[in-house]
């Protein structure tokens, strides 16, 4: 009896041992891997934000009305959330692979399914961001169209295109992620003519002097609707 | 890359582009000149002749001794206005008022592209110039029908007989014309650069030589701003680099007629886009300029003819106030909240009582501008936004100025002309400003 506790002990204390002696390296191997992701990471952050400040890309983020929607998230600027995320997602890639090396059961499929997704989810946002700075730009361009021609309810111009690009870029970021790809079809086929009608309007509005001087050029004749209004220069 | 061509003058692979092998060669066979007067054209064949005879009429009566050119640069015309101008018989206008040119009156005509671009018209201009060594330039509008001989001698004097390098024009105007130069363009462009140039957007102006030269190689051409208004950067380009500008009496001058001209949308995009542009590129020239100073004047400075008051203008009091409401978010990115409300409070007014205080407009443009510096929105964005708040301003000046007189109205143009001089350190703070 007390032999038979004595080398389950014995067994218990050589299985410790050996997993100690095995995971202990692992463990090493996680840090170092870790260690050398967040110096990559530093390193791609620093590199990252000067080619962004190199490409003036905060100026045009602000005539985009992108870093106005940024400021509004109490968010950085542009080049700085996106060497920010770059620091991160590079760090995060570092630790998922680090933590694979330990050969935790069930973790391991874990990990991979997370880091074939984790391009996936970097797209998704990038799509997503992109189709807020386009709503917001053309949404603006198709009111201040509307307000200066004297439109009864410029709202509803800007209002429908901010919606169809929204309906949009979240359709595409579903698509991307692979979520519920049937439904959004489906959705976005639906949504897909009212967003085209309110495209048409939104160009209507915008581009109408320059459709109205193509067909005065075109068909020889003018048609003045502003004679009340005073000759400015 | 430079080459040297028969008339002893540099040019640069630019300028070979810009000059065409025929424009080349018709330049190279009139040699060397001393005045050139150039005609931007699109599609004015009824009305370029009568331009081109006033050109030749002050030729020759006010430079029979000198070598000159008429330039015409078309933007593609499809109703023949070359052709118009090549055919027309050159001595006829002379002959009859006994009077010859000891010269030839050269006319030379290119064709810069399929569009009309005042900026590539005025580089090809500026490029011709240089080449012909012109040492007084001007520029008439075909559209101008009262253009008269005079209008030409006094744009190309002040530069040849004397040491000026811009010469802007001054008209006749009728009381309520032209009131975005006489409300903005004016008084704003005065207050920041520190001179009096009534205008600075006009169809004719004056240059030298040198300005010539010097615009020509500036690394500006392909700006939005530029090609599409450059005249008055080429003013201000003067201005800050210190060469002497003055202003010269034309007579009256014939509003376009309706439809013709650019909308009061588009004229603000390309006048006030190209000032706030010129804020921006001379940024270091004013920062440190105080007040105001008057340039030479030939002629008198302003002369303002009686008009009928407008009809009924309460469209443009209503667009205004459905723009300060419409566009309540794209003016919170652009304005001060305390501007901002203030605009609102204005706007509830009632039409017949309504007034637009001048201190609350000159805030609201210089905000405007360093709104347009910082980029808070997209630049054209900002500039649309203005058109409601003009509309605006224009509203409550045929309110309070319907019946005035043309003194009472040039005093009050004076004032608003101080206001901004007094408020340019506000523009300078808010520019400076981060947020």
């Amino acid at each position: 009896m007390k032999d038979t506790i004595v080398q389950g002990l014995q067994q218990a204390y050589l299985n410790l041992f050996h997993m100690i002696s095995e995971f202990l390296p692992r463990l090493v191997v996680m840090l170092v891997i870790i260690l050398s992701g967040l110096l990559v990471a530093y390193a791609l952050r620093y590199v990252v934000r000067a080619i962004l400040r190199l490409s003036k890309l905060d100026r045009l983020s602000e005539e985009a009305g992108a870093s106005r929607v940024l400021r509004m998230a109490a968010l950085p600027s542009m080049t700085e959330v996106l060497s920010r995320s770059i620091f991160w997602i590079t760090l995060l890639g570092f630790v998922l692979i680090g933590i694979s090396i330990l050969n935790i059961a069930g973790l391991q499929e874990q990990i991979s399914r997370l880091l074939r997704l984790l391009p996936e989810i970097v797209v998704a946002i990038l799509i997503l961001f992109l189709g807020l700075v386009i709503a917001n730009f053309l949404s603006r361009a198709a009111l201040l169209a509307a307000v200066n021609a004297g439109y009864a309810s410029p709202n509803l111009a800007s209002w429908s295109i901010r919606f169809g690009i929204w309906i949009l870029a979240i359709a595409m970021a579903l698509d991307e992620l692979g979520v519920a790809r049937q439904t959004v079809i489906a959705a976005f086929s639906i949504v897909f003519g009212a967003f085209m009608l309110g495209l048409a309007i939104a160009f209507g509005l915008g581009g109408q002097g320059l459709a109205r001087s193509f067909l005065e050029r075109s068909l020889g004749e003018k048609k003045d609707d502003k004679t009340d209004e005073l000759q400015p220069l | 890359m430079a080459g040297e061509n028969a008339l002893g003058a540099d040019f640069t692979l630019a300028d070979d582009i810009l000059l065409g092998d025929d424009f080349l060669r018709q330049l190279m066979s009139v040699g060397e000149v001393d005045l050139l007067v150039a005609v931007p054209t699109y599609n004015n064949a009824g009305t370029v002749e009568q331009t081109i005879r006033a050109i030749e009429d002050s030729y020759q009566q006010n430079f029979v001794r000198d070598r000159v050119v008429i330039l015409n640069v078309d933007g593609g015309s499809t109703d023949h206005t070359a052709e118009a101008i090549l055919n027309m018989n050159g001595k006829k206008a002379g002959v009859h008022r006994g009077i010859t040119s000891l010269r030839t009156v050269h006319r030379v005509t290119t064709q810069y592209g399929r569009s009309p671009s005042q900026g590539t018209a005025l580089r090809t201009i500026l490029a011709a110039a240089d080449l012909l060594r012109a040492k007084s330039c001007a520029i008439v509008s075909p559209a101008t029908t009262t253009l008269d001989p005079s209008w030409v001698a006094n744009l190309l004097r002040p530069a040849y007989r004397q040491d000026f390098a811009f010469v802007a024009p001054l008209y006749t105007r009728s009381k309520f014309q032209g009131l975005l130069a006489r409300n903005l363009l004016y008084p704003m462009s005065r207050a920041v650069f520190g001179m009096r140039i009534r205008e600075l957007y006009a169809d004719e102006w004056g240059f030298s030589e040198r300005l010539a030269t010097e615009c020509l190689n500036q690394n500006v051409w392909g700006h939005e701003a530029v090609r599409a208004r450059p005249e008055a950067w080429m003013a201000i380009t003067a201005i800050c680099s210190g060469m002497k500008c003055c202003q010269s009496f034309l007579g009256p001058k014939a509003p376009p007629p309706p439809g013709t001209g650019p909308d009061i949308i588009e004229a603000i995009r390309q006048t006030v886009g190209n000032l706030f542009w010129c804020f921006e590129t001379f940024q270091e020239h004013w920062m440190d300029r105080n007040g105001s100073q008057a340039v030479p004047t030939f002629g008198p400075e302003h002369d303002l003819t009686p008009e009928d008051k407008p009809s009924s203008q309460e469209k443009t009091f209503d667009l205004f106030r459905s723009g300060v409401r419409g566009l309540d978010s794209v003016l919170s990115a652009i304005l001060t909240p305390d501007t901002h409300t203030q605009l609102r409070d204005i706007a509830a007014q009632d039409p017949a009582h309504f007034h637009f205080d001048s201190g609350l407009w000159v805030r609201t443009l210089y905000e405007f501008a360093a709104a347009y510096h910082r980029a808070v929105i997209a630049r054209d964005h900002i500039l649309q936004a203005l058109v409601p708040l003009y509309r605006g301003h224009l509203y409550s000046f045929l309110l309070e100025h319907g019946e005035s007189s043309s003194e009472e109205i040039e005093g009050d143009s004076e004032a608003l002309c101080l206001e901004f001089e007094r408020q340019k350190p506000y523009l300078i703070e808010r520019w400076k400003a981060k947020n």
